[in-house]
This record gives structure tokens, sequence and C-alpha cells, in this order.
């Protein structure tokens, strides 16, 4: 096999991770692996062609995945969130805000809905103090209770402190005698056991290792074409069984189903799936909690179970050889090992409760195999190691190691080890593993360890657990990397790198949507099916499988995600190749975004009736219901009239929820009061002040109070430079192609503006941002009123564009919006960049807010005219010295969009 | 009284921190934490505006990067510069390295950047905040290289060499050696232009002294840019590379061997297989004695047993007179082998088939036995399936027929590799098998064990 002939600069240090003097050489720029040193300088630098496809990018044909099955019969439950087992409302007076589990409310909730069980063992040990017969006679003891009467007493209380209920004598007496024992050993006994199990719980939430490696596969089919795809369905993922779904990739990518899924029965939930086809031999091992299992698929495709192994301390990963036939490598939370094939049995190859590297408390453990057959990986959260199977046992190599030899961080720690050895012709080196963090991407060589030859800091919100290798899309192209989080967030990078040169990163790397990108697809619905929908599309991601159909034209990639609610997503992206030429001026190299199509919708309408059928899981928890009985007697005897309190009575007789039509008709509520303004509304202030003519000196005491003295002009002077660097960029660049949505064919391209001498780039800017933001029945306004500002001499030429012009673009809300400077207003600017995602197609519902979606533009607009009419250095200190004067930027003269909506009426405009 | 209500709401957290909370028990950081923490967290001291626009801003770039949309990366990096003046002195320090990242992979990928402006851009980053000056440096350096403007980048180079900053840290140190290093390497390109210019002069030219005299010139400065910087530990192939090739030019062998021997032995270095590569390459071409180069090899052998050098490796043994040697050929040979990326390899088959043959006619049935012996198990599987004899069969030939000696040899007549191949009736090549099956019925060591 060949080795690259020369390596990539690197420097070596050994020790822990966070290791803060070291210079962390893997710059995690995506283009410092274009910048391999050329091997002998004169050829690169003469023919000059980049080798680096540089606009590598797979476009999804749709804005999300698009489900590919009916939802499972089975209702499904998001389970435990963050907002269960941590204290709501936070501790004040921290700077960082930290996760505190919320014990004391879980331990009350417990009491309340495990009572028997808390207090059960408790009352038998205090039976002597205890009367439950119900007569009532008076026992000499001072200190035995009659129950019955506590009880009367307690029926019909709230279960959470009414500040008006009152306690009977007895009850104060219960409590006093009770609470030592009550209160105290219970919370004691119970209380640490509760804490432990919050903690697992919470643990587990963080991360939930038991997906890693997906519950997905690929298996070959009865032709090439047709595949089927492996992966567990049904409930809640605990009466799981394997779906044999045959999905005929045709060469579209399209994915057709046929027929109706087979299925195996298991008795847990599957955590993983794995295939492998060696040697013409299809094999299936599937790993649950407590099993692993090992099936054989015919050419046909028909599975026939080979062995079940039972792993007593729990099984954390299972791999397939994909050298010999039939071995597998099986990994325990005990530490062990072990090589596994049908006809041998299990062969122990290493164990060791403690970690490979440094003392970490978690069980996981992880194997694979390398590019010797008898040659293993073994892997936990601090590092991976290459043990020989054949050599003593417990010796090996460390492969890679979580600590300085990477540059890794504090707190880093291994989460998915892969190896991606396969042999082909244009195929990377098949001595190439995948170390996954939580921060980051190494590939590592097993011929050269602890060295990493790639690391790329992937930023992914959640564990990256699923990862999959993808052959070239055609030959000579970089292999698709497919990255996975739990979360369902995917990334691709292009991996490139054949024969006797290092695996490198070919071109950024790329995020896919993501399930949760699907929501716009469906219908809105009413809030409880809304959260329901948004619950189901936000489950975590446990199975990734992508496929390259063999296709004529363009490459196609077919992405198929699993969720733990059993649903199967599918997504289909085809490979746009720009060629970096300079010579050639690529029009729009804005891609045109996806939109969902009609039969896109229909399908995930489809799905969305079959899911609101699937009847709702059954609450977890219920509030304990109490006894209203009494109360309804006491409100018998006081005779109140009127429609109100008879309908509150009745729905309180018969137990069922107040509904307004129990209560007759309301009172019409007012409309409510017009929002006045606020006290300090300076744009109003100055707009009366204009008005009355002395907007020139308001102006100046405007000024005063911008440019504060302060310890900032030399930083925000860099600033300035900074800017000008990306405003010279996005200065010379033709906005109307940049910044604009795809123009689809019923849509002008916006009109050719007045040509500009280019000396003034940001003034270019200003005119056509200048005429996007305002409706075009209020330009004559505008333009009367810009003749009266003390900045008539400089007003743009922008203002006079044809109304038609302006009408145009106002109909089609600017998809990049730009955002320069108004970051401060951040709550509705969110509302701006949510707004700005959405695709050509939902345009419509946002055609009726226009100048919100326009605000931000403006903004930019007015602060750049600001800074080319009045040129004053005075002026450009205010606009950026701090975020207030920012605002106080806001009341330059351009006004229609950049103010809050009820404002309008008052500007008679 | 409110306050004091308040006070028995408040979880108590502010008394005992370290038992409630969570999150840091195994001591990993989960990135995502703060996110789940802020879901829940509603009452507690909210981030400040400045803060939450800043992080809005900065994810929003992160997004536009990861969907190739340079423009409107660049138009929000235009607002993020704002955390240049952030109150909060650690992310204001952080600040510059993250504009720098981003920065940097939107100047490098916007469609519309130029080399100018991605200079302007590199020399304003190198100062602000100083403790990125030669980090920066170095990429723009590199930028330029890749941009074909060596002269652009050297002088870059220059500039960060003399830069200091306060005490030398160590960091700083290993910095400034790696710029000088790759200072040197753009003086070996121009060094290697030179010497191709030279190879065409005659030597009797008066411009082949001028032009020798420039090269030496460039060759003394650039041995002291390499020195410092490959006595740290790390991986420095080009520069060890370029600089050997210098000094050897000069005749300065002895030079070179040392870095060589250095780089390739020297225990704090990573255990880098090139490192033996580049020794044995100049063992080599140095027509040094054969001995030396199977201890070279030896090692390498030992880091890497698949790696291409190994078959000629073999060679060296094979043509060695000690009797260790030969055994150790064998060995190298099923090392090789056992590698499923050289399962397909024709002339690791053909030695293989060669040596056993000679092995077996030596009586060294024990070396035999000793290799074949862990991999009884598993090479049948592996090499010679029904499976792989099809596909042999039909890919290469030639392959087919030495591996089906092999398989003979070692698992006797009846293995089915042997038996598939000896099937295949071919009219050209039947000859050819007849001799292989009176080779096989000779060496078998299945029959000799009986």
């Amino acid at each position: 096999m060949d080795f690259p002939s020369s390596l990539r600069p690197m420097l070596f240090m050994t020790g822990p991770l966070g290791l803060s003097d070291v210079p962390d050489m893997s710059f995690m720029c995506s283009w410092r692996d274009a910048l391999t040193l050329p091997e002998s300088l004169p050829q690169t630098s003469k023919n000059g062609t980049p080798h680096l496809a540089k606009g590598l990018l797979w476009e999804p044909d749709t804005p999300g995945p698009l489900p590919l099955l009916p939802p499972g019969p089975d209702p499904w439950d998001p389970g435990l969130t963050a907002q269960d087992l941590l204290c709501r409302g936070g501790p004040k007076f921290r700077r960082q805000p930290k996760a505190v589990l919320d014990v004391t409310e879980q331990f009350s909730r417990f009491l309340w809905d495990h009572g028997d069980i808390a207090f059960a063992p408790l009352g038998k040990l205090m039976l002597e103090n205890f009367k439950l017969e119900g007569a009532r006679s008076y026992s000499k003891k001072k200190t035995v209770v009659s129950v019955q009467r506590i009880l009367q007493d307690l029926g019909g209380h709230q279960p959470w402190g009414c500040p008006w209920a009152c306690f009977s004598h007895r009850q104060r007496r219960f409590s006093i005698l009770g609470d030592p024992i009550l209160g105290k050993s219970v919370s004691n006994l119970l209380g640490e056991l509760l804490h432990e199990e919050l903690v697992m719980r919470w643990e587990q939430l963080l991360l939930d290792d038991a997906f890693t490696g997906g519950a997905l596969a690929w298996l070959p089919g009865r032709t090439p074409r047709v595949r089927q795809l492996v992966y567990p369905a049904g409930g809640a993922l605990d009466r799981l069984r394997p779906d044999f779904q045959e999905v005929r990739l045709t060469p579209g990518g399209d994915p057709r189903i046929l027929g109706k899924p087979g299925h195996i029965q298991l008795r847990g939930p599957v955590r993983q799936v794995v295939t492998c086809t060696v040697q013409g031999e299809s094999l299936l091992a599937v790993r649950s909690d407590y099993y692993c299992a090992l099936w054989k698929v015919s050419k046909q495709g028909q599975p026939s179970p080979l062995q079940v192994l039972q792993v007593e301390k729990g099984a954390t990963g299972v791999n397939l050889s994909p050298h010999l036939p039939g071995e597998l490598v099986v990994c325990s939370r005990s530490g062990a090992v072990c090589l596994w094939t049908p006809q041998d049995g299990l062969q122990q190859i290493y164990k060791d409760p403690e970690t490979l590297v440094f003392r970490d408390p978690s069980p996981w453990r992880w194997a694979d195999f390398t590019a010797h057959p008898r040659v293993l990986t073994v892997g936990d959260r601090t590092g991976v190691k290459i043990i020989d199977t054949q050599g003593p046992p417990g010796c090996g190599l460390l492969l890679f190691r979580a600590g300085a030899e990477a540059s890794c961080q504090k707190g880093e720690r291994v989460l998915l080890t892969q190896y991606l050895g396969e042999c082909g012709p244009d195929s990377l080196q098949p001595t190439l593993h995948l170390i996954c963090t939580q921060f980051s991407l190494y590939l590592v060589d097993e011929r050269l360890p602890l060295v990493p030859m790639l690391k790329w800091d992937h930023g992914l919100p959640s564990a990256p657990l699923l990862a999959q290798l993808l052959p070239p899309p055609r030959p000579g192209c970089p292999r698709p990397l497919l990255l996975g989080g739990h979360g369902g967030q995917l990334q691709l990078l292009h991996i490139a790198g054949e024969g006797a040169s290092m695996p490198r990163l070919a071109g950024p790397p790329q995020s896919l949507p993501s399930r949760s990108d699907s929501l716009s697809a469906f219908p809105l619905l009413e809030p409880k099916s809304q959260q329901q929908l948004q619950e189901r599309l936000q489950a975590p991601t446990i199975g990734l499988v992508a496929a390259l159909p063999p296709s004529a034209s363009t490459p196609v990639l077919s992405l198929f995600q699993l969720s733990a609610a059993g649903d199967v997503f599918h997504q289909r992206l085809h490979l746009r190749e720009d060629s970096q030429s300079p010579g050639d001026p690529r029009p729009n190299f804005h891609a045109p975004t996806a939109s969902w199509s009609p039969r896109a919708t229909t399908c995930c309408r489809r799905w969305l009736k079959a899911l609101l059928e699937v009847p709702p899981a059954p609450p977890v928890w219920a509030a304990p219901t109490f006894s209203h009985r009494h109360l309804l007697g006491l409100k018998e005897q006081r005779k109140v009239e009127g429609k109100v309190p008879e309908g509150l009575r009745a729905a309180m007789a018969e137990g069922r929820l107040l509904q307004q039509r129990d209560l007759g008709s309301l009172p019409t509520a007012e409309p409510p009061p017009a929002p006045e303004p606020g006290p300090k509304d300076e744009l109003s202030e100055r707009l009366e002040e204009a008005w009355e003519g002395p907007a020139a000196a308001w102006w100046e005491r405007q000024q005063g109070k911008g440019s504060r003295p302060g310890k900032q002009p030399k930083r925000h002077k860099r600033r300035m430079q900074l800017s000008s660097t990306f405003s010279s960029l996005s200065g010379r660049l033709d906005l109307s192609d940049a910044t604009s949505p795809p123009h689809s064919p019923d849509r002008t391209s916006p009109v050719s503006r007045p040509q500009l001498p280019e000396t003034l780039p940001s003034q270019e800017l200003t005119q056509d941002l200048w005429a996007r933001g305002i409706p075009s029945e209020r330009q004559q306004t505008l333009r009367d009123y810009m003749a009266k500002l003390p900045l008539q001499g400089d007003t743009p030429e922008g203002v006079s564009i044809p109304l038609s012009q302006t009408s145009s673009i106002q109909a089609t809300p600017s998809r990049q919006q730009t955002l320069q400077d108004c970051t401060a207003e951040l709550p509705r600017q969110r509302y701006t960049l949510r707004g700005a995602t959405v695709p050509p197609s939902q345009t419509s519902s946002i055609q009726t807010t226009p100048c919100r979606q326009q605000a931000p533009r403006d903004c930019a607009a007015k602060r750049s005219l600001q800074r080319d009419t009045l040129g004053g250095a005075a002026m450009l200190s205010s606009q950026t010295s701090s975020l207030r004067t920012t605002r106080s930027g806001r009341q330059t003269p351009v006004v229609s969009g950049s103010q809050p909506r009820r404002k309008k009426p008052r500007m008679g405009f | 009284m409110s306050d004091f209500s308040e006070d028995l709401l408040r979880p108590r957290t502010e008394d005992d921190p370290e038992e409630m909370r969570v999150g840091s028990g195994s001591g990993m950081h989960f990135p995502w934490l703060q996110r789940l923490v802020e879901s829940v967290a509603t009452g507690g001291r909210k981030q400040k505006e400045f803060a939450q626009t800043t992080s809005a801003c900065l994810s929003f770039i992160q997004e536009a990067l990861l969907k190739h949309q340079w423009q409107r990366a660049a138009e929000y990096m235009h607002s993020y510069f704002q955390i240049l003046e952030d109150s909060d002195s650690n992310k204001r320090q952080a600040a510059p390295e993250i504009i720098w990242k981003l920065g940097s992979e939107i100047l490098y990928y916007h469609p519309k950047s130029s080399v100018e402006t991605f200079s302007a851009f590199a020399d304003r980053m190198k100062n602000i905040g100083v403790m990125n000056y030669l980090k920066i440096s170095l990429q723009h350096a590199l930028y330029l290289v890749h941009h074909g403007l060596l002269d652009d980048a050297s002088r870059n180079l220059s500039q960060a060499e003399t830069w200091r900053y306060g005490d030398k840290s160590a960091s700083q140190e290993v910095l400034i050696n790696l710029v000088q290093a790759y200072k040197g390497l753009l003086r070996y390109y121009t060094w290697s232009e030179k010497k191709v210019e030279l190879s065409r002069l005659d030597q009797d030219d008066y411009a082949y002294s001028a032009a020798s005299q420039s090269m030496l010139d460039h060759s003394w400065k650039t041995s002291t840019d390499f020195h410092s910087l490959i006595q740290v530990p790390g991986v420095w192939d080009p520069f060890v590379k370029s600089y050997v090739e210098m000094l050897e030019f000069y005749g300065d062998r002895e030079g070179a061997r040392e870095v060589l021997t250095n780089y390739a032995y020297d225990e704090k270095f990573p255990s880098n297989p090139n490192a033996h590569v580049y020794l044995y390459g100049f063992l080599k071409r140095g027509k040094a004695p054969r001995e030396q180069l199977i201890s070279v090899l030896k090692i390498l052998y030992q880091i890497v047993p698949s790696h291409i050098l190994m078959l000629e490796f073999h060679r060296l043994l094979r043509k060695s007179e000690r009797e260790e040697h030969r055994k150790l050929g064998l060995e190298v040979l099923f090392g090789v082998l056992d590698f499923a990326g050289c399962t397909k390899n024709r002339t690791a088959w053909q030695y293989l088939a060669k040596c056993l043959r000679q092995t077996l006619t030596g009586n060294h049935l024990a070396w035999v036995l000793e290799q074949w012996t862990p991999r009884k198990s598993w090479w049948p599987g592996f090499h010679f399936s029904s499976f792989r004899a099809r596909g042999d069969w039909t890919e290469d030939r030639a392959l087919a027929h030495e591996k089906a000696f092999v398989a003979g040899t070692l698992l006797g007549r009846g293995c089915r590799y042997f038996r598939y191949i000896s099937k295949q009736d071919h009219q050209a090549l039947r000859k050819k098998m007849k001799r292989i099956k009176k080779l096989v019925k000779k060496y078998s060591i299945v029959n000799s064990g009986l």
C-alpha cells in the first residue's frame, strides 16, 4: 500500500488535553487543507489549475427531507426533556447559567404519585399510633390518631398549597407527630436514590450513546437496483423488529417502496444495525441492550438467523468484519471486547474495566476492524488503541489519544470511531479511521498512530454518533463523508486524497437540511397537533444511511434518516460543481433554492393525516384527582343566582372542563386600546421638531448625545477598517444577483439602476436598498420630506427610481437580508431572520408584512446614506461607537420601514 | 415578606453548588449543555442584549458558511465586527481569532474576493490582538503560495520572522520556527528552479558559475531556516526532504545523514514511516552496504508491514547470504499479504510462491509452518475462498495462478481455490496449469506433513 510520500507539517506534543501553551497547528479553516504544499513548485504554479473543486455542493431538491413511509401505528412520546429535570427559574446571580437538577420538585412529585411506596412501610411502623376503625371512640393516648377523620379532613384539599386552606386541629396534631418520621426518614432514604436516578437520566439526556453507530442500514436485494432498508420500527422502540423494507432506487435517486415490509420480532429495543457484504455474502448484525444477533441474508434478500449472543453487562457496540464473512466484534460495558464468529464462538481479545488514557467513568466501549483482519481497534471515551488479536493480550499501540497529540480541548471525549477502509481503484487509503468527538472530527491513519491526518471542527450542536463514508459520486471526485448529530443535524464533508496523497478536505463542508426543516411543508395546525408534529420532527436521529444510485448525468445522493420515533425520512440531493475559472462569470452563483413541490406537500399532508390518527401516548404522569364532592355540598347550601355560578356548579358536578358556553355569552370585550407611544419616542419627537423648523438644532443635540467621550475610538477604527474589507467586497458585488432570491420566471428581475461611478460602492448599495423598502405611494412624500432636511444637497438620485420597479421588488421579500448594523434589535430581527429562510413558495404569507421584512435593509441603507452624505468624522463615530448610538442612527430620514408598524398612522404619509 | 418567600422558593443551589450541579461529573464537556440550560432557565440573569446579538450573528455566519452562502456570510460578518467592542474582556480577546477564522474562510471562497481583499483583511487582522500575529502571517503566506505569489509570501514570512511580543513563550518560539521553516521552503523552491536551470546550462558557460553561486547563497540561508524547527518533535516531511536534498547537493552527506537519523530515531518524534523511508532513500543513493539498508527497513517493517518498500526489503533479504535474513524474507511476504489493501498484489504473490519453493527446497519446512500456523485459521477464508478464486480468475489470471500454487502448497490440492483454478480449462494456459500442479504435488506441506 502507498503511504503518503510527504505529510503535512505538524507539531507533535505529548501531554494531557487542553494544554494551553501548545499552538494549535490545525487552524480549523477548511481551506487550510487546500493548501497542501506543492511537491515541486514549478508545475503547480505554472499550470495554475487549482486542483480543488471549490464549488462542490450537494443541493437538496426539497428544503427538507420527506417522510418515506407512513408513521407507525404506535404513539411516540419524546420522553424526558431538560425542562423536566432542571430547576426552573434558574439560579440568580450567576454569570453562567448552570444545570441544576430539580430534585425537590421530582421528589415531591414522587411522593404524590407513589405515596404508597414512599409511606407504606412507615405507616406499618407507626401502626400503633393510628386507629383504623371508624368508630368514634376516644382513646386515652393522645398519640393515637383516628385515620377516618383525618381522611375526611384531607378530602377535597388542593394538592399544592392553597393559600386559603385551613387546617383542622387533627391535621395539625398529625403533622406535628408525623413530621419527624415522615419528613426526614422518607427524604433521607429516598432522596439519595432519586438523586442518583436523576443524575443518570440527566447524563443520558446530555449524551445518549445507546444509538452510537446508527440503527439504519442497507442490505443488497434481489437485483442491484433494489435494496433493502433495515431498521427498527414500532412504538417507543421497545418492542422492536428490524423491518425489511425493499426500496428501489431509480437512477434519479427517487426511492420507490416495493411491497409490504417484512419483519422479525425481537424481544428488546434495537440500538444498532450493521450490515456488511463480504465476498458476496451479506450479513446483518443487530445490537440491543443485552443481546447481539447475527443474520445471514440470502441472495433473494431473505434473512436467516445465525446466532444470538447474550451480553450480561450490556453491549455497547457491534461491528462486522469487512474482510472475513461472519466475523464480528462485540464490546461490553464491563470493558471486554470479543471477537465472535458463529462457528468458533467468542474469543476475548481485550479486557480492561479502566479507560485507556486517563480515568473516565463512562463504561462505553467500541471496537472496529482495521486493514489487517487480525488487528482491531478498541476505543473508549479517552482514546483508541490498536490490538493485535494474535499477540499477547492487552498490549497494543494507541491510535488516538485524547490529549495534546491531537490538540484536543479540555473535556473532549471520543464519541465514535469508525474504520473507513475500503479497497478500490480510486478510494482513500484503506488504513484510515474516523474519530469523532463532540468538537472535532479526526482522520487517523493506523500506520501513523497518534498524529491525526486531518482535523476538522465540525461544530455540531449535538453528539455526532452517526457517520458514513460514501464512494465518490463520479471517478476523480472527492468522497462524501456524512456526519449525523443525535439532534438531527447533518454535515457533509468532501474527503480527497487518493493514492499516495494525504487525506484532505476538498472544499468547505456543508450542512444538509434536517428533519425539522420540513416543518414548513406541513399545513399549519392547531397548537396541540402542531406541537405533536414538531416534537415528532425533532425526535433524535438514530440512523443515517445514504446511497449514490448509478445515474447518467448529475450524481444524485439519496439520504435516508431514521428518527427515534421510528420515522424514516428521505432526502434527495444532487451535485453541483462550479468550475472556478475566473474568466467565467456566473450570473447566478446563488443556486436556485429548493422549494416544496406540490407532490412533496401532498406527501407530507398524507403522512400528517396518518400521524394525527395515531392515538396519543398515555400520559406518563397525571395529576392526582381529589374529591370535590363536599365542596359541591357547601356550594349547594348557599343559594346563588346567576348563570355563571350555575354553569360552574354544573361543570363541577359532572367533573368536566369548564367551557365558555357554560358561562353564557361574555360581555363583549372592548378592543384593546391602541398602544401609546413611549415617553421617549425620539422619532415622533424629531418629526414634530422637524415640522416646526429647527430640525438642525435637534440634529445638533442628537449628535452631542451620540458622540460621547470614551476610550472606544481606537478600537472602532479597527472595526471600520475591517468593515471596509467586507464592504468593499459587497460593494463591488452586483447586489441584485447576490442578495436577491432566485428569480422565478414570473417575476421580473430588477431593472438596471442608474450607472454610478465605481468609486462610490456604498452609495450604490444605498440606492439599491433605499428604493426597496419604501412603498411606492410614499415615495413622493418622502422625497418632499427629504428636500426639507439639511442633508438635501447630497441626497442620492436613487429615490427617483421608477415606481413600477419598486413595487415589483416589494413583492419579492429578499431572502438574504442585509443585516448590517441592525443586530441590536434582536426580537424583531429574529423574526426577520426566520422569515428570511422561508423558501420563495411561501412568500405569499410574508407579503403582508413587507416593511418588517425590509427593516434591517432600510436601516443599513440609512446608515450608509449618512456616511455618504454627511461624511463627517463625528458622524462616523456616532454611528459605530456603541450600540446605543447605532440606535440613534435610526433617526435618519428614511422612516417607513424601520419603525414598528403602529407608528405609521401618526406619520401622516 | 415577598423577599422572604422568594428565598424559600429559590432552590438551594447557592449553598451547595458542588453537590447539585451536574453535567460536569465525568469531566466531559458538552457544547450543547448551554442550550439545554438556557431552555429552562428563565429567571436567572439574562445575557446582555449585546451578547445576544453577537452570538446570534455568529451562528448566522456559521450557518451561512455551512450552506456556502458566502455573500450572506460576508454581510453578517460586517455586523459581527462589533464584538471587538464587547465589554467582556474575555470575549473581546477571543474575538480576533474567531473573526480571522470566519473572515478568512469567507474571503477564501467568496467568488468576488481577490488576493488583494484577502491580504488587506489579513494585514488588518494581524494587528488586532497581538497573539495572532504569527499564526495569521503564516496562513496568509500559505494563501499567497497557493495563489502562486511566492515573493509576496516570502516577504510576509520575513516580516513575521522578526516579530516579537513580550517574553518569548514556548508557543511563540515554535511558531517563529515554523515561519522560518516555511520561508526556507520557499527559498528551496527558488533554489530547485535554479537547479533545473543550471542543469540546462553548460558547465563551462560563464552563466553557470554565477548561477551556482546564487544557489550556494540560497542553500546557506535555507539551512539555518530549517535547522531549528526540525529539532522540535513533529512531522516535518517537506522541510526535512528539501533540507536533505540541499545538503546532499553540496556534498554535506554527514550533515544530511545526521538530520535524517535524528528525524527517524529520536524517540520524542512520532513514529513517522516517512522518516525511515527518507533515510533508506538517502542510504540507497549513497550506495550503502546491504546490511545497513536491511537494518533501516527492518524498523520500517516493524512500523508499517504493509509498506510498498517491503517488497524491496524482501528482495534485499533474498539476496542476503544469512539464513535469518531469508527467514525474515518469508515473514515479510506473509506480513504484506495479511493486509486487505495488498490482497491483489501480483508481485507479492509471485514472490511468495518463489520464496516458498526456495524455502521448501532448502528444507526449511519449520519456517513455513511458523508463518502458516497462525494464519491457517483465517487465510483460507480471506485469500483462498471460492469467491476470491472466481474474482481473481476473471480479473487477473497470472495472479490466480500464483495464488493457486501458494494455496495448493499450503492447504493441499483439495482446497477450494486450487480446485477452482485447476478446473478452469483454458487452451493457452493448460501447460502452465500442468506445471503448477506438478509443483504443488512436489512442495505441498500438507502431503509432507502426513
